[in-house]
């Protein structure tokens, strides 16, 4: 226990994001007033801030396994605002990167998520440079598109030609198809950032948590289909 | 032995310049003051009421002014910037539009503020939104004894005070506390609730700094008598209904909740800048000024009206914000180091 808190620690000041993004930051509230996230969520950018600010490494190691760090968009907005130059929204991103790096994230519902992302937009993102891409849009998963979007759907390469797109065309185009060349150097700046790292180890951590679940397969494997349906259904609990 | 009559230019007529010429006058010295505009009296001239009293800031002025009368060596010259000030021996030469160049054995500066550009914080819609105003707009509005209405003419149902306008605030570049716009806007709100009783008022703040003697007291008569809503939270921004009105944002901060409401008007509670003044006595070198761009003294704690200059003085709020008994009282304290250099210096000269 100790020593997670110590590592949160050292990761927290070696991180230049929450170097910059912390300064100190007198309550003033102005960033959760300009925020999205807190007009829809239970979640106060303020508040998070000032748990991060009592250096409490308990609260921290909370904050990390908490449905709260994920609420933010990271619209940045905070940062426009802050009297103080902080930037709640910077904090977030390392407190979600440590996060991502314990293990943390499979505690929370939101947290969990993260596998559901780095399957969907993480592999499309590697495959083909894209982390959406109208193809994925299945018509029948997404009613809300409305009766059009069959037709759109089925005649795409037309469709997307009359508002000057190039979809999946080789040239250059909004939607262009991403050339081998790009998508090697592509994949090397994820290697190199620590991206792919990031992708693993949340693979690794859901794949443990699917097990402590009891989410297995016939040998007693993580079954991690199962375990995507599990948290792509998964309902709130936390208010 | 007989005193030489020495001469002390001051360099504007607000309040604190008056005061101080008015007692190195009475210490027998030659004065001259120096104004830029046509009238002296400075920012209090747009002023209606003072805090915490709510007393009327004309008869300090005409006060200031009656008591120069006394004072065959005192003059004022007015319509007068200054453009520059040389040291040559000890002595000062100031020089002034009109080909005026005027000798002084000391200089006390008294330029005073400048009141922040709420335009600045564009997110608070000021120059944009008609029915968002300054504490100083607001002033003048009560000194012009019409009733208080929105840009068309009504009676606002709700009003909104926001504090730290230009200060506390990295963002335009001022971090420090004005420290008068809390009490000023609490006497506001007390002024427009007495005026328009069935108005509702909310103060946004993140500190109440009220320091001063009786600030408490107004503080207190506002919540208890007036039902005065103080809101702890920043705003982050404010803007237009179809209607006119104007929609704000903030975060209670007590409740943790995000909050957004509608008001009639808003009133920005404008801090204290540096005078663009400032400017030109620092780029000769001849003064320094501080990190928010206000004069710096030789000491903060023992001399605060000596400059880094022998026989270069200040008082008032180009020192610092200060509240109107806070400038009188500076101004007397700078008279008195006035003084003191004047005396020192003539025994020196008779050493010589």
């Amino acid at each position: 226990m100790q020593h997670i808190e110590t590592l949160i620690k050292e990761k927290l000041n070696s991180d230049i994001r929450f170097v910059e993004g912390l300064n100190a930051c007198m309550n003033c509230g102005i960033c959760t007033a300009i925020c999205p996230a807190a007009e829809f969520y239970d979640y106060d950018p303020r508040t998070m801030l000032t748990i991060v600010q009592s250096g409490n490494l308990q609260k921290i190691r909370e904050l990390l396994e908490s449905d709260t760090i994920w609420y933010c968009g990271q619209c940045m907005s905070c940062k426009t605002r802050c009297p103080r130059h902080n930037c709640p929204g910077l904090v977030i991103s390392v407190l979600r990167k440590i996060s991502q790096e314990t293990g943390a994230f499979t505690q929370s519902r939101m947290g969990r998520q993260q596998y559901l992302l780095r399957k969907g937009l993480g592999n499309a993102l590697l495959n083909i440079g894209y982390s959406l891409h109208p193809s994925f849009i299945k018509p029948a998963d997404h009613p809300e598109q409305g009766p059009v979007w069959q037709w759109i759907f089925e005649n795409a390469s037309e469709i997307y030609k009359t508002v000057g797109a190039n979809l999946d065309e080789e040239g250059p185009g909004v939607l262009r198809k991403i050339d081998k060349e790009a998508m090697t150097e592509f994949r090397a700046i994820f290697e190199e950032t620590g991206c792919l790292e990031l992708f693993r180890l949340i693979d690794q951590y859901s794949s443990i948590k699917a097990l402590e679940l009891g989410i297995t397969n016939e040998a007693n494997q993580p079954d991690m289909d199962q375990y995507l349906h599990f948290i792509e259904n998964e309902q709130e609990t936390s208010y | 032995m007989e005193k030489e009559q020495k001469h002390v230019a001051v360099i504007g007529a607000g309040i604190a310049g008056l005061h101080t010429a008015n007692l190195l006058a009475q210490s027998g010295h030659k004065v001259t003051i120096l104004e830029k505009e046509k009238y002296p009296g400075g920012h209090l001239n747009q002023w209606h009421h003072l805090f915490p009293d709510h007393s009327s800031p004309e008869w300090i002025i005409s006060g200031l002014l009656d008591e120069q009368l006394q004072f065959d060596h005192l003059k004022m010259i007015s319509s007068t910037e200054i453009t520059s000030i040389e040291k040559n021996n000890g002595h000062f030469a100031i020089n002034a539009g009109n080909e005026l160049r005027i000798y002084a054995d000391a200089v006390v500066i008294s330029t005073g503020f400048k009141l922040f550009d709420a335009r600045q914080k564009e997110e608070y819609g000021y120059g944009l939104f008609k029915n968002v105003i300054t504490s100083a707009d607001l002033e003048q509005s009560l000194k012009s004894g019409q009733p208080l209405t929105t840009a068309s003419g009504k009676t606002p149902s709700r009003v909104a005070f926001i504090h730290c306008i230009g200060s506390r605030d990295a963002k335009c570049g001022n971090t420090y506390c004005s420290k008068v716009c809390c009490i000023t806007g609490v006497k506001q709100a007390l002024e427009i609730s007495e005026m328009l009783p069935e108005t509702e008022i909310f103060c946004f703040y993140m500190d109440l700094r009220l320091y001063g003697s009786k600030f408490d007291d107004l503080y207190l008569q506002a919540q208890k008598k007036h039902k005065i809503q103080f809101i702890r939270g920043r705003l982050s921004e404010a803007a237009e209904t179809h209607d006119k009105r104007l929609q704000i944002k903030a975060e209670d901060t007590l409740s943790g909740r995000p909050l957004r409401m509608e008001v009639d008007m808003i009133v920005l509670l404008a801090g204290m800048e540096k005078n663009e003044a400032h400017q030109m006595f620092s780029s000769t070198k001849l003064l320094e000024l501080d990190e928010h761009g206000f004069f710096k003294s030789k000491n903060i704690q023992l001399t605060r009206n000596e400059t880094t200059q022998p026989g270069i003085f200040i008082a008032g709020t180009c020192i610092c914000p200060m509240s109107v008994n806070e400038t009188i009282e500076n101004a007397g304290a700078a008279s008195i180091l006035v003084n003191r250099y004047l005396e020192h210096q003539q025994l020196t000269n008779h050493h010589e």
